[in-house]
This record gives C-alpha cells, sequence and structure tokens, in this order.
C-alpha cells in the first residue's frame, strides 16, 4: 500500500541538516542575543515609541530569528514526514499512534504551563511550543520504532 | 483475531523475513502479526493468504469479542 503526503526517504538527512543548525542558531539567538549582521534591516525612520511595530511595516529589525524559526520548522516536517527505509502499513499505523500521542503529551504540558508558569517566562514556553509537537513527535517515533527492532533481535536470539 | 501465521509459515518452511519479502512488508510487521500485535489490512491479509494458498479466514480468526 503505497502511503501518500509523505516525502521520500533522503529528505530526512537533509531535514536533520536543517533542523540541527537551525536549532543551535535559534537557541543562541534566544540566549545569547546571537544576530548575523547581513540580515539586519532599517528602513531609515526611526521606531515610533507609541505606534508599535506591525504587519509588513517594520522600520528595524534583524530577520535572524525569522529565518532560522522557518529553517527549523521546515527540517523538523522534514524529519517528521518522510518515509522510513522499510515502509509499510504498520509503519504508518505506528507514525499515526505517535502523532496522537505527541498531541496529548504536548497540549497536557501546555495545560501545565499555563497553571505553573506565569509572566514572561510563560512567553518563552509558548516560543518553544511552535516546534515542540514535531520534537515529541519525532522522539516518540523513533522510540516506537528502535523498539519493534529491539524486540526482533531479541527473538532471534532465543 | 488471532492468527495460525506461524504455523502456516511452518507447513511453507519460509522464515518471516521470506514471508516479508514476499508480501513487501517489513519483517517486524510479520513478526508484530504472529505475536497479536497487529491487525494486517484486508489487502496484506488477503496477500499473506495468497502466498500461503490457503483461505483468508484459515489464517485469520475471529475471536470472541472482537
Amino acid at each position: 500500500m503505497e502511503t501518500k503526503m509523505l516525502l521520500p526517504n533522503r529528505y530526512k538527512t537533509i531535514g536533520w541538516c536543517l533542523a540541527l543548525p537551525s536549532f543551535i542558531i535559534i537557541m543562541l539567538y534566544l540566549y545569547f542575543d546571537f544576530a548575523f549582521p547581513f540580515l539586519d534591516y532599517s528602513s531609515g525612520k526611526t521606531d515610533n515609541l507609541f505606534r508599535g511595530e506591525t504587519l509588513f511595516n517594520l522600520n528595524n529589525t534583524n530577520f535572524t530569528d525569522e529565518i532560522f524559526g522557518i529553517l527549523l520548522i521546515t527540517g523538523l516536517l522534514m524529519v517528521a514526514f518522510s518515509r522510513e527505509k522499510m515502509e509499510d502499513e504498520r509503519t504508518m499505523q505506528l507514525r499515526l499512534e505517535s502523532l496522537l500521542w505527541a498531541v496529548l503529551i504536548n497540549s497536557i504540558l501546555v495545560m501545565l504551563a499555563i497553571i505553573l508558569i506565569y509572566g514572561s517566562v510563560f512567553l518563552q514556553v509558548m516560543v518553544y511550543n511552535m516546534c515542540t509537537t514535531l520534537i515529541i513527535f519525532i522522539a516518540r517515533f523513533n522510540y516506537v520504532m528502535y523498539r519493534e527492532k529491539k524486540r526482533l533481535n531479541k527473538e532471534r536470539e532465543l | 483475531m488471532k492468527n495460525t501465521l506461524r504455523v502456516q509459515r511452518a507447513i511453507l518452511n519460509i522464515t518471516q523475513a521470506e514471508l516479508a519479502e514476499k508480501v513487501s512488508v517489513s519483517r517486524q510487521t510479520i513478526n508484530a502479526i504472529e505475536s497479536n500485535k497487529y491487525v494486517p489490512s484486508t489487502v496484506l491479509a488477503l496477500k499473506i493468504a495468497a502466498v500461503c494458498h490457503k483461505k483468508v479466514e484459515e489464517i485469520f480468526i475471529l475471536e470472541e469479542g472482537d
């Protein structure tokens, strides 16, 4: 059975190559104010303190977080939704189960964060939340696949 | 649902890997079916039955509660 909506297997490697460097850059951006100077943008006007910046009307910004945020999510999507080397109907079932599991766990974590975390730290939680569902899914799915392989090897030894 | 896949495989004298290759799924899937961890799709069940030269009902049997 052919499963649609999935990328070929090689996109998994491409995804990791995009996601890992982007993740490091985003972390540096968040915690060490790292930014690429060539991604600076200025319209020449000064920021209006009272109006603030609105969509498509920025005066001064640096696009490091925008670009690497998008690359990070693109990379994670590629890792998450590309075919396995040996893809069959059971792989698809395990994938969908893992996705359900990831959405559930992520929602529980967000609910806990709503109860336990306040102020600007909560905003940070929301920033992480942009890609935690995908990260939890990738971790869970790979763990399930690993467990399957291990079970098979163990049975072989018996 | 229970199945007699292990028996059928013994009759044909083929390994899980060989059966997996014949019906183009992974070895893990055949193993999961045999240990009642996975219920195959109708397509896969028909393919397996064709390889074993048996009817689907002879390999996959409904249990009470299904």
